[in-house]
Parts: C-alpha cells; sequence; structure tokens
C-alpha cells in the first residue's frame, strides 16, 4: 500500500494584517479582515523564493522520516512561483537537497493544485515500484498585483510529502481529479501579475470543481462524510471552503484542524498541503482525512488518506508542527513587500 | 561575478551544509551595501563557527537587538545577492537564530 | 641593508575631478625623479603600484602604460596586494636593488577611484577580501567592524576610543597642505555621523580618494640621507573568519618583527610612525601589534594622546588615510614620503622633534597581507 510516509511544512515568519494593505492604499477599513475571514498573511523574506521555501519543507520531511535524499526516485514542485520560466526548480532543490542524480524530476504548473498533483502522478511511481521513495512539493511565494483585492490573502509556505510503501503514517486509499477548461484565474507568460474573472472564480470555477472531484471520490470509495475525522479544502479565503465543506456535508468541527487560511493567509500550492500537515500533527491511528485541493484553469485533486500506527513514533520525531510555525510570527509593515515587489521584478 | 558554472559548482557543496548549527561569534549591521545587496539593507552578517569551520555569513530572520554573542544559530538555504533579470540565480547558506 | 630614499614626489590628495590616472602618476614621478637630481633616462625600472583601476576602466599593463608616459623603456611592472599595494611596490623594488640588477629605480603608487560610482568602487574594494565574504554582503567597513566588535567584546574598547583616532588623525591633516581633509573634527562629529556598519560611523571610514605618490630608491649609499634599513611583507588568510584570532593582525606581528630585526633596532627606537587607518580599529590593531603598547590597550593608548604630535610615538602626522585620504595604490608609497620627510626635517608644522628612525606599516585587505618598513638617518 503506498501512502505518506513523512512530510514537512515550512511558513514564513513575517506577518502582515489586511487593515495594514488597505491602509498602505489608503483604502477604506472598514472591518476588511472580519470580512475575508482572514486576519493576517505570511510575508516571505526577501531573499527567499519557491526554491528555498521547497528545501525547507523537503529538509524537514527527509530529517522526520530519516530518509536519506539519495533514496528518493522523483521529486515534483508544483508553484505558481516558479523562480524560472525555463529551467526546473525541481533539480535545484533535489541538488541542494543531496539527491544524488538518480531521479526523475519535474516542475508542476496548475495554479494551486500543481503541488497535490504531484501526489498523483508520483504515487503512481511509488506504486510501480520504480523508486522507494518520492517527494511531492508544493510551494509558493505568490504574487498579486499590488493594491488588488488578491493582495490581502496571496501569502507563501511549501509543503513537502514523501511517498513510499514502507513504514507509512498514511496510507492513499484512493484518489481522483476533476478537471475542465474553466478561464477564472490566469497570467500570460509576459505579465508581471496575474488577472481573475472577479465572480467568475465562485460558482462556476472552485465550487463547480471541489463540489465535481470530492462527490466523484467519495461516490468511489463508497464512503459519506460522517466516515471521515478531518476535511481539508483549498482555502481561497474563509469563506469559499466553508461553504463548499457544508454543501457536501461536510461539519466545521472536521473542517479546523486543517483550516489555516485566517493565519497564513493564501499560500496557493501549498494551500490544501500545509492543512494536510497540520492534520497529521495531530491525527490518530485509524482517523480518516478527506482532502480536496483547487487550482484555477481549472480542476480539483481529491485524496482519501487513512492514518496508520506508525504515526505515533513518527511524531517523536515532529518538531515544527504548523500550529508552532502558525504562532511563531513577526509582524512587519508593508515594506518588505515593497522591497519584494522591487527584487522580484528586478526594478 | 557568479557565472552559472561557478554557481553550479557552488550548489555542489550546499547540502553538506544542511542541519547544520554553530555559534554566532561578531556581527555587525550593514547600512551601506555593495553592488547586488543594496535592497537588502540593512542586514546583519556575522562570524559563524560551525564544528570544525569558521565562515562569514549572513543572518535572517532577526534584529540586531535578539542577538547574544554565542548566539545559536543553524544554516538555512536563501537566495545570495540579486540576480540581473537573465543571470542564474545563486542560492547559498546564510543562517537563522535558533 | 642601506636602501636610499633619493627623491620623493606628491600629489594633493582628493577628489581630483581634473586629473587622469596618467597626469597623477605623472606629476608624482616627475617630481620624484627631479628631488632626485636624475634624469628621466637614468631611471632603470618602475614600479606602479595600483589595486582596483582596471577593475574599474578596463585599463591594465598600468606598468608600461606609466612608464612609456615618462620615456622610461626599462623594468616595468604593476604591482597589486589591495591596500598594500604600494608597500609591496616598495618591497620590491627594494628586492631589485639588491639583486645589482638595477641602481636606480621608481616607485609610484597612483590610484584614480572618483570616476566611479560608490557602489562600483565598493564591490571592486571586496576583490581585497573572499568570495565567501562578497557572497555574504560583506564590505570592507563590514570586515574592520567585525574585528572592532571582537575588540570591544574582549578588550572593552569603546566607540570614543575608535572616535579618538580619527580625530587625532584629522588634527594632524589639519597641518598637511597635501590631505584630502585639512581640517580637524570633534568627537561629537565622529560619534555622531551616519552609521555604515555598526559600531562605525562615516567618520570611522578612510574615504575615496585619488592620489598619487612616487620615490627613487637607489642603492648608492655612499652619501648623507634618508635609508631604508627594514623592509618585510608577511602574509595570513585572506579570509577574516579563518585567522586564528579576530582581534590582531599576525602577518602585522610577524612583518614589524622581521623589519626590525632588519634594521637592527628596537619599537620604542621608533620616534614616527605611520600606519594602516583604513578604519579606526585598524590603527588601535597597529598599536598593539607593532608593540608601542600591550594588546588590547590600544584605545586607551591613542585616547590619552601619546600617539598626538607631541606626544610619546606620532603616529600618521600626515593625517592618516582617514584625513589624509587614501588612494589605495598610491597610500604605502605615502607612508614612505611622509615619514622621509619626517627624518628630513621637512615636515613643517608636523615636524616630530629629532625625528631619525621611523616605521611605515601598509596592510592588504582585513590583514591578508602587511608590509613593514624602516626608515634611518
Amino acid at each position: 500500500m503506498t501512502g505518506i510516509v513523512s512530510y514537512g511544512a515550512y511558513i514564513p515568519k513575517y506577518r502582515i494584517k489586511p487593515s495594514q494593505i488597505a491602509q498602505t492604499w489608503g483604502k477604506e477599513l472598514g472591518e476588511i479582515e472580519k470580512s475575508l475571514g482572514v486576519y493576517e498573511k505570511a510575508v516571505a523574506s526577501y531573499d527567499e523564493d519557491t526554491i528555498t521555501l521547497s528545501i525547507e519543507a523537503a529538509n524537514r520531511a527527509l530529517q522526520a522520516g530519516n530518509i536519506d535524499p539519495k533514496n528518493i526516485g522523483g521529486i515534483t514542485i508544483g508553484s505558481e512561483s516558479h523562480p524560472y520560466a525555463v529551467k526546473p526548480s525541481s533539480t535545484t532543490v533535489a541538488e541542494i537537497l543531496g539527491m544524488g542524480n538518480d531521479y526523475l524530476a519535474a516542475d508542476l504548473e496548475f495554479a494551486c493544485k500543481a503541488g497535490t498533483a504531484g501526489i498523483q502522478l508520483l504515487s503512481g511511481v511509488v506504486t510501480q515500484n520504480k523508486a522507494k521513495y518520492v517527494l511531492a512539493i508544493g510551494s509558493d511565494v505568490a504574487q498579486s498585483r499590488p493594491a488588488d483585492v488578491l493582495e490581502y490573502t496571496a501569502s507563501c509556505a511549501s509543503a513537502a510529502f514523501i511517498l513510499g510503501k514502507q513504514n507509512i503514517i498514511a496510507s492513499l486509499l484512493d484518489f481522483t481529479s476533476f478537471s475542465s477548461d474553466t478561464p477564472d484565474f490566469w497570467r500570460r507568460d509576459t505579465e508581471k501579475f496575474p488577472s481573475h474573472g472577479g465572480r467568475f472564480t465562485g460558482s462556476p470555477a472552485y465550487f463547480a470543481h471541489v463540489y465535481g472531484a470530492s462527490e466523484s471520490l467519495l461516490k468511489k470509495v463508497k464512503m459519506e462524510p460522517s466516515d471521515f475525522d478531518y476535511a481539508i479544502f483549498h482555502m481561497p479565503n474563509a469563506k469559499f471552503p466553508k461553504q463548499v465543506a457544508k454543501k457536501l456535508g461536510f461539519t466545521s468541527s472536521q473542517l479546523t484542524p486543517g483550516f489555516v487560511v485566517e493565519y497564513i493567509g493564501n499560500p496557493y500550492s501549498a494551500s490544501s498541503m500545509v492543512g494536510l500537515a497540520a492534520v497529521l500533527d495531530i491525527a490518530k491511528k485509524g482517523q480518516k482525512i478527506f482532502m480536496c485541493s483547487y487550482g484555477s484553469g481549472a480542476g480539483s485533486d481529491a485524496f482519501v488518506f487513512e492514518v496508520t500506527q506508525e504515526i505515533t513514533n513518527y511524531r517523536k520525531k515532529t518538531v515544527d508542527t504548523v500550529q508552532k510555525q502558525i504562532k511563531d510570527k513577526t509582524y512587519i509593515d508593508y515594506s518588505l513587500i515593497a522591497k519584494n515587489i522591487l527584487t522580484k521584478y528586478r526594478i | 561575478m557568479s557565472t552559472p558554472a561557478s554557481i553550479w559548482r557552488q550548489h555542489k557543496k550546499l547540502h553538506t551544509y544542511l542541519n547544520k548549527a554553530g555559534q554566532l561569534i561578531v556581527w555587525t549591521k550593514i547600512f551601506v551595501a555593495p553592488v547586488g545587496f543594496e535592497h537588502q539593507t540593512p542586514y546583519l552578517v556575522g562570524i559563524v563557527q560551525l564544528e570544525g569551520e569558521r565562515l562569514p555569513l549572513q543572518i535572517v530572520d532577526c534584529e540586531e537587538k535578539d542577538l547574544k554573542i554565542n548566539q545559536k544559530v543553524k544554516i538555512v538555504i536563501r537566495k545570495i545577492g540579486k540576480a540581473k533579470s537573465e543571470d542564474v540565480i545563486e542560492y547559498g547558506l546564510k543562517v537563522k537564530p535558533l | 641593508m642601506r636602501i636610499k630614499v633619493r627623491g620623493t614626489g606628491l600629489t594633493k590628495f582628493g577628489e581630483l575631478w581634473d586629473k587622469s590616472l596618467s597626469d597623477l602618476a605623472q606629476q608624482a614621478s616627475l617630481e620624484a625623479i627631479a628631488d632626485a637630481g636624475l634624469e628621466k633616462n637614468q631611471i632603470e625600472a618602475v614600479f606602479v603600484a595600483n589595486m582596483i583601476y582596471g577593475k574599474l576602466t578596463g585599463q591594465d599593463h598600468l606598468g608600461a602604460l606609466v612608464a612609456s608616459s615618462l620615456d622610461i623603456t626599462g623594468g616595468s611592472v604593476r604591482v597589486e596586494a589591495a591596500c598594500a599595494s604600494g608597500g609591496l611596490a616598495v618591497h620590491l623594488a627594494i628586492q631589485s636593488l639588491l639583486s645589482g640588477t638595477y641602481q636606480n629605480v621608481l616607485v609610484v603608487g597612483a590610484e584614480k577611484m572618483t570616476d566611479a560610482s560608490p557602489a562600483a568602487i565598493s564591490s571592486a574594494l571586496m576583490g581585497a577580501g573572499s568570495e565567501a565574504e562578497r557572497r555574504a554582503g560583506l564590505t570592507f567597513p563590514a570586515l574592520y567592524a567585525l574585528m572592532a566588535k571582537a575588540h570591544m567584546q574582549k578588550f572593552g574598547t569603546t566607540r570614543s576610543h575608535l572616535a579618538s583616532v580619527s580625530v587625532k588623525n584629522h588634527y594632524h591633516a589639519s597641518m598637511n597642505k597635501k590631505a584630502q581633509f585639512p581640517f580637524e573634527v570633534t568627537m561629537e562629529k565622529v560619534l555622531e555621523s551616519p552609521i555604515i556598519s555598526s559600531p562605525f560611523t562615516l567618520f570611522d571610514a578612510s574615504p575615496i580618494t585619488d592620489g598619487a605618490g612616487a620615490v627613487v630608491l637607489s642603492s648608492d649609499f655612499s652619501t648623507p640621507g634618508v635609508y631604508i634599513s627594514g623592509s618585510a611583507v608577511a602574509t595570513d588568510t585572506v579570509d577574516l573568519a579563518k585567522r586564528k584570532s579576530l582581534t590582531e593582525l599576525a602577518a602585522t606581528k610577524q612583518a614589524s618583527q622581521q623589519a626590525l630585526k632588519m634594521a637592527g633596532v628596537q619599537i620604542s627606537d621608533i620616534k614616527v610612525a605611520e600606519v594602516h587607518d583604513c578604519f579606526t580599529i585598524a590603527e588601535i590593531l597597529a598599536m598593539e601589534d607593532l608593540g608601542f603598547c600591550e594588546k588590547g590597550m590600544g584605545g586607551e593608548f591613542v585616547q590619552k594622546g601619546h600617539t598626538r604630535l607631541g606626544g610619546k610615538i606620532p603616529v600618521n602626522t600626515s593625517g592618516g588615510l582617514k584625513a589624509c585620504g587614501h588612494p589605495v595604490g598610491a597610500t604605502g608609497v605615502k607612508q614612505i614620503i611622509e615619514v622621509t620627510q619626517q627624518l628630513q626635517q621637512k615636515a613643517g608644522k608636523r615636524q616630530v622633534k629629532g625625528a631619525n628612525i621611523g616605521l611605515t606599516h601598509n596592510v592588504g585587505g582585513s590583514g591578508a597581507t602587511v608590509v613593514v618598513h624602516i626608515l634611518q638617518t
């Protein structure tokens, strides 16, 4: 049985509140944090990017699982902020982790679900015994146009999952994916910032695909929402995941442990994956986890995991839990964001 | 400064430093930076004692007031300087306080 | 060893917009050759000291460039050892005379810095450091600031101690027409100036300067005059982090001990000295490492006024690098010229009474190269 052997998550420590961003742009503050349901978001330092974030999360996964990087036979990094348009982030990360040369590497892009697509693709490599371990990473230092509404929530984080067949802490019982050509949010190749279709990003986009993939998977595994202990959905804001969970029949207590958006914002490809890490930080043997990501353009990857008894032993080595990182923060003002814009766009 | 080949050679050494920790011997806060580091000011650089080796390294994710002599620090991998638009990005060692 | 300083020539140090590197090198050289009582064609070799001109402008081959501009067709070479280029050029010129190959040679240190931007200059100067230091975003002020911090941590040296070096050197420079900053400054001014790299302010650092200095050296010691009786070079790691100690320059100790031994004198015999104060802490370290005072006591030694004109051992009567200026390749040669003039009793208001033995101390980078010369009448 293929499953998660170890994992790691990294959330940069700087935080800024939506109200500070609104104030920078001279906007009406109102009750912005309350209406978004997002109180603060993570901000990366000027010397961090998708590659450095990936290294941090992957290294934590390697350490927690006590895995030799040379035994990783496949690596994918899903992101919409790969530092290069041409040149894989995954090989730079693999080199710096000490993975040697005997591995498959591929960079993935599918808006916020590029990371989870990697989990599905690489699980096949393990199941087919083509590699002992594989490493699927979701990492983003998200870009948004300054002063656009997305700026309140677009954040940064990374999560890495090592899959294998031995000593798994959570079995990957099944997965499915639901895709269509839906232009809700996009960035043309020469454009600096993404564009979006406003309210079009709701019902025909996020909801159609999350609902589509989730219903499909529940049917496939012949399970009900009540059979699960945890449910994790992609979190572009605090409202959408709560709405889709309710529509599907999941409760707020199932949602809460993986609900990370309120205090870190939306780290795009890492969103649902950081949520999964947060759940694994506390889940007990035998518990079942339902996860469904969403990526604009559009598609959703849904998964069912079951926690094994290995989790008890594994947890003794876990140091940087998601909750600990959410709490380990330093507030900054807009100046770091301004520096990041100047650095990233080489102004 | 850094060419693709020299960055490639440098990157190969990095994995041996992952997970290393050490102590901070001395540090300074730089307000006037050399080319490629202007956007980072002010920033902290110090001399770090790792086991068997001392290195000059930038200190990140902290304020000067948080540092103490012999402060325990750990290695992190970050971007080095500011690559020009068309250049290869260089990654390297920095430290952050434990 | 007795090598005669037969002639000297020195341009004004400062922001010299009208002068090119060639202009500066020629001016100093012609003055030195004339002072030596020689014709240009009697100079058999030219040693040009320069650190960053090639990097800033793309112009290398400075040995030939300068020599040929003086119609000299003999030996020529450019010498580089970061900020110790001048001192090292003098040392190598001396070796060429001792070998018997030449009898009269010219050493000219010249630097033209102000055409370039401060950022380009700062980066070029970091060529004196290591790749690891450049990767860490270090600058020369930062490297010396790390040494200052270590010294403050170990010996209780204070920012006031550091500032007193700057105040004293400015006082000396106020009597030197050739200095870049011929005016005094107060302790407050030094302490309250903008911080460049903690704990240093702008006034803890030597400036960016254009200038040139030249000396004609001769192996003919038949006539009285000023002689170089000791010349030594010592080397240490380029990387500050790899040194055995952050609070001393081992190369200063080694080079000075060797030079003093060559000259057959003790440090207590030295009446006047020009030391390498690229940053205030450097002068404090020099006082200790040369042996003028105990290790750790350098700050107090300066603050008490022992190195001021009229004190026990006047240091940097030219104004030092801080106040006279630091055209990198020229500094080591300027130091020889200042001590020569002191020994010739030609230093005017800056004259140290009875100066008959002097020392120059020139450092490259954060201490990787140190050159020490002893001069006597």
